[in-house]
Parts: C-alpha cells; structure tokens; sequence
C-alpha cells in the first residue's frame, strides 16, 4: 500500500515499482504545484553496502492530463545515471560525504530531466545531483543540509529533488493484510471462529523507519493547465525497455528496444485493493484512458462486499447496497471522472466523462493552512486534501475506507444512510505515527532514516 | 531521453520482406527512424549474434520443409550500416516467419520465413 509491492510482476522489480503519488498546490508557494513519484518500497536504512538508488534503466516520468481525455498532454521525464569513481573498493563511500562533490562517495547518481508537452521532448536539465542514502553519522553527517543541497532550481519557476526520503504513507500493514482487520475493532472482526481478538489496539506504522526514493517536482500552475480549466489529472509511470539480456561475457545486463509502461499509479489504493490479482498486472501496463475496462472493480467494489462479512452486524445498510447491486457512483466519481459541482458545495474536480483513474487536482482552491488541514480531507470539509490532489499527511487509508463502507454513498443517493462505523472506519494512525516529521518546505517529505539509527 | 508512447508510435513498424533491400522509407539515419532492410537485418543478426548479444526466442521449430527453402543472401559487409549497440532478434514463430528486431529504443517487427527458419537452423 498504497501501491507497494501491489501486482504479482512488480512485485519483483521494485526499483521501477511507483508507491505513492502526491499532487497539491505547493503551501509554500500558491502559484505553484508540487507533483510527487516514490519509487522502491519499504526500503531498510541499514541495507548496504550497495544502498538503495533509481534505476538507470527505467524511465521514469510523472504525467499531467489537462483536457480529461485519460491522456498525458504533459510528461516530466526522468532518467538516472550511475558513477562509480573507485571500482576497486566494496564502499559505498571511503570517509564521510560532507558534500555532493565529495570525493568520499562512491557510487552516486545523478539524473536528466526532460519536458514532453508534443513532440520531440525538451530537456529542462543534465547531470542533476543526487543525495546520498542517509546512512549513519560518520558516513553521512549533516544529512539534512546535504538532501537541501540537491534540490535544484531549473529556472521557470521549476524545482526538482530525486533522492530517499522517509516513507510519508502510514498504514497498518500488518493488520490490513491479516484478512482485513483493523486494530481499533479488531474485537468485531469475524476472526474466522479462532477468537484471538478481545478488545481494540492500537494501529501499529508498518512504514515507520522505513525510506523509498522520491522523484518530486514543482511547477507553476500556468505551465500545467489550461486557461479555464484549473483541474488536472495527475499519475507516474515506470517503463523498462522491452528486451534485457544477461551479458554473462561482461556479467550485466544489457537492454534494448522501446520503452514500455511496466507501472502505473494515480488514486492510492486503487491498483492495491480494487484490481483484482489476475488484471493487476495489465492494469500496470496501460494509461488511465483504458480504464473504463476496469470500472466495474470500481463500481463495485469486492472490498465494499467484504466488510459486512469481515466484521457481522456492524455493516447492515452496506451490506444491503451491495446486496442491491447498485453500481457505487460516488466511487466512480471520486477515482475515475472526478467530482462534478453541486455535490459538495464550493467543490469539483471533474475532469469529464472519461473513466480514468487519476488523481485530480483542482488547482484553483488554495491551500488550506496547516492549522486548520484535516488528514481526512474532502470528507472532512478540506477542500485542499484528497481526493482534491493529495497531501503527503492525507489519510487515504481511512478516506478511502469510509468512501468504501458507503459514507460518499448519499452524494449521489441522499436516500442511503451510510451505518454508524463507516464514518470511524481507521487503521488508527496520524500523521504523528510518521517518526521523522514531514517538511514545511519541498519536497515536503522527511528526512530519510539513517542506517546506523535503525539498524533493524 | 525517449517517450513510450511517442516510440509505440514511430518505432513499431512492420517491414515487408518483399521490398527491396535498402529501401526504407523513412529516409532517417536516427534510431528512431531506421528502418531495417532484410539484408542489413541479417547482417545486423549476424553481427550481434558473432557478439553475443543476439537473443532468439524459437515459437515453433522450423520444418524442414521450411529449411529447405531457405536460401543463403550473399552479404557484403562494407554496404552495411550497422546501429551502434546490440540488436536482438526475437522469432516469434519461426513457421509464420514473425520477427522482431530490436535496436537502441526502435523495434521493427517483419515476416520473413526464410529468415526465421536460418535463425531456427543457426541455435540447433
């Protein structure tokens, strides 16, 4: 979650397998958006020597859709480098990097980054640095100043950052994946007769001390939309070329031929609890304008159907819009058109009729001061948070969840009475299950674990 | 730095195998807009293959009927204009002939049985 490790092939090709998206409205800056890619799940700090870098074989690229079509109109395209300046040694790094330049570091990336908006692409920049992973305090002293330092201004108004960076989603893994249960009312859980459960616990961040690497940029809001219409539609793809041989002679591989999509992410969730496991990995290899061959995973939901069956008696009225079989409009709009007005008042985010799973952001209402920011977003009278873009503090387990459980229901059936639990549904855990702290500033996410620090 | 979907669109192309070698009429020189000519496709597979680099992926063993046939096309090595990097050649099916060749970020999909049952000849 929300799309690690989420299909059976990307799964085993986690330096091309995309996690989370993130699109809002930079709060530092209202004229800009910032749109973030994570890449490589769950990614121990301590795991040297050869720590945890992008792959220089995939393309990656963070797209925009700004006329509804499912389609990229923009394309921000990545593409990584690696050097080793001493072959010679098992290191990562020969004495402490205390700079980007030094010469203590080993092995290092950097990375171009390019513009499609029509044909042929442009390049906004070459030989973009890298920071090293966060690995202990001799290794890697100073490791806020030294991230800050590969923060790049492009000109334009761009900025971008590539590099770890502490895992910002909190959820409770461990229970979700152990048939649905939540922490908080795993005392109703059906438990399948085994009777472990007495009474609630706590949520428990399976992410917690754990880094994935981050591809974030911020553009301004002219550069990405059209006049009149604020909302874009924001997803990252991976892409490998179609052939890669073992070059046993040289020992490594060589690849050749076009690139081809091989991970797709937009909605959180989607790819991870939606698409069933035999589609997930066709889901991964399409754009979002092919997903009306998957809406009906959408309409009706197989995770809406289990939760009456999970936790007995406590989901009456969902079971019975199940039991309906009417489609969930409320979900379609939420993840593949977007919300048209007149639902939510001051709100839309509708992008057209196009069932494309995307997140969208409208790029016209503000951001919402830290202050005042509810983490359930939209649900909670947050205009600014998800599923209008997403923050990297929106709690997209427990939206979704409740959106699920039937509480988007009445936006399009004001006749449904969404049960009692669906508006508490959570796996218990804040943004302040999160050990290092989110920044105020780009590329908003924390600074990344050190290996020394936790070492397990 | 290359598009995936902008190459599906420029660098998957069918070539005849009855045109005339040489005669690709895209007229670009760029990886993009090459265009392999059954002559410097075989030299392209040999040339990779004496590399190392060559990958066939047999989907039907040739018959001998098929091998038989096949005729040797006399290769010249100084009229070739071989693209930098490894080329692989995937036979999809040898009995229909269906190729692909891979280049750089292009890709060139043809049918050619004579071709593909040499290649199917050539692993044994």
């Amino acid at each position: 979650m929300s799309s690690h490790r989420e299909a059976p092939e990307i799964s085993k090709d986690p330096v091309a397998d995309s996690t989370d998206v993130y699109a809002f409205v930079s709060p530092d800056d209202p004229s800009a958006v910032t749109l973030i890619a994570n890449y490589i799940p769950l990614q121990g700090p301590a795991g040297g020597p050869n720590f945890y870098e992008f792959g220089d074989d995939v393309l990656y690229e963070i797209h925009i859709d700004n006329n509804g079509d499912g389609r990229a109109d923009i394309s921000y395209q990545f593409q990584f480098r690696t050097e080793v300046l001493d072959p010679d040694t098992f290191l990562y790094n020969t004495g402490p990097i205390e700079s980007l330049s030094s010469p203590n570091w080993n092995r290092r990336q950097s990375y171009d980054v390019a513009v499609m908006n029509g044909f042929p692409h442009s390049t906004l920049a070459t030989g973009l640095a890298c920071p090293p992973c966060n690995i202990g305090p001799q290794s890697t002293p100073g490791y806020p100043s030294l991230a800050a330092a590969a923060v790049h201004s492009l000109g334009g108004g761009v900025t971008v950052f590539a590099g770890q960076r502490a895992e910002g989603f909190y959820v409770d893994l461990g229970s979700i994946f152990d048939l649905g249960n939540l922490r908080p009312f795993e005392e109703l859980h059906a438990q399948y007769g085994l009777n472990v459960f007495s009474g609630p616990a706590p949520g428990v961040n399976a992410t917690d001390h754990l880094n994935v690497h981050s591809i974030a940029i911020r553009v301004p809001i002219s550069a990405v939309t059209r006049a009149g219409h604020p909302t874009i539609g924001v997803w990252t793809t991976a892409s490998r070329q179609r052939v890669r041989l073992w070059d046993a002679d040289n020992g490594e591989n060589v690849n050749t031929g076009p690139f081809r999509q091989v991970s797709r992410l937009g909605n959180p969730l989607v790819n991870e609890v939606l698409i069933p496991l035999g589609r997930k990995d066709l889901w991964n290899s399409l754009p979002p304008s092919d997903d009306k061959r998957f809406a009906g995973y959408v309409t009706q939901p197989g995770l809406a159907a289990l939760l009456p069956a999970l936790y007995p008696g406590v989901f009456p009225n969902l079971a019975a819009l199940v039991k309906s079989g009417k489609p969930r409009a409320d979900l379609q709009a939420i993840l593949l058109t977007g919300i048209p007005a007149g639902l939510i008042p001051g709100f839309e985010n509708l992008t057209g009729s196009t069932l494309a799973d995307m997140l969208r952001l409208n790029t016209s209402i503000r951001p919402t001061p830290a202050a005042k920011q509810s983490i359930y977003g939209v649900l909670g009278g947050d205009l600014a948070g998800f599923p209008n873009g997403r923050r990297v503090t929106d709690d997209v387990v427990a939206i979704e969840l409740r959106a699920l459980a039937g509480v988007t229901y009445p936006l399009v059936d004001k006749s449904f009475k969404p049960d009692a639990a669906a508006a508490k549904l959570t796996d218990g855990l804040t943004p302040a299950s999160v050990s290092s702290a989110y920044l105020g500033q780009f590329p908003y996410l924390g600074v990344p674990y050190s290996g020394f620090d936790n070492p397990s | 730095m290359p598009s995936h979907d902008a190459t599906r669109a420029s660098a998957e192309r069918a070539v005849d195998p009855q045109a005339p070698a040489e005669s690709g009429p895209q007229g670009s020189s760029g990886p993009l807009g090459r265009r392999l000519s059954r002559r410097s496709l075989l030299k392209g597979a040999a040339t990779a293959g004496a590399a190392g680099l060559a990958a066939t992926a047999i989907g039907a063993t040739a018959s001998p009927a098929l091998a038989a046939t096949s005729r040797p096309v006399p290769l010249s090595g100084a009229d070739v204009k071989a693209p930098p990097g490894p080329i692989v050649v995937h036979v999809r099916n040898a009995k229909s002939g269906d190729i692909e060749v891979f280049s750089g970020t292009s890709q060139n999909r043809l049918r050619d049985k004579d071709l593909a049952a040499r290649i199917a000849r050539a692993i044994g």
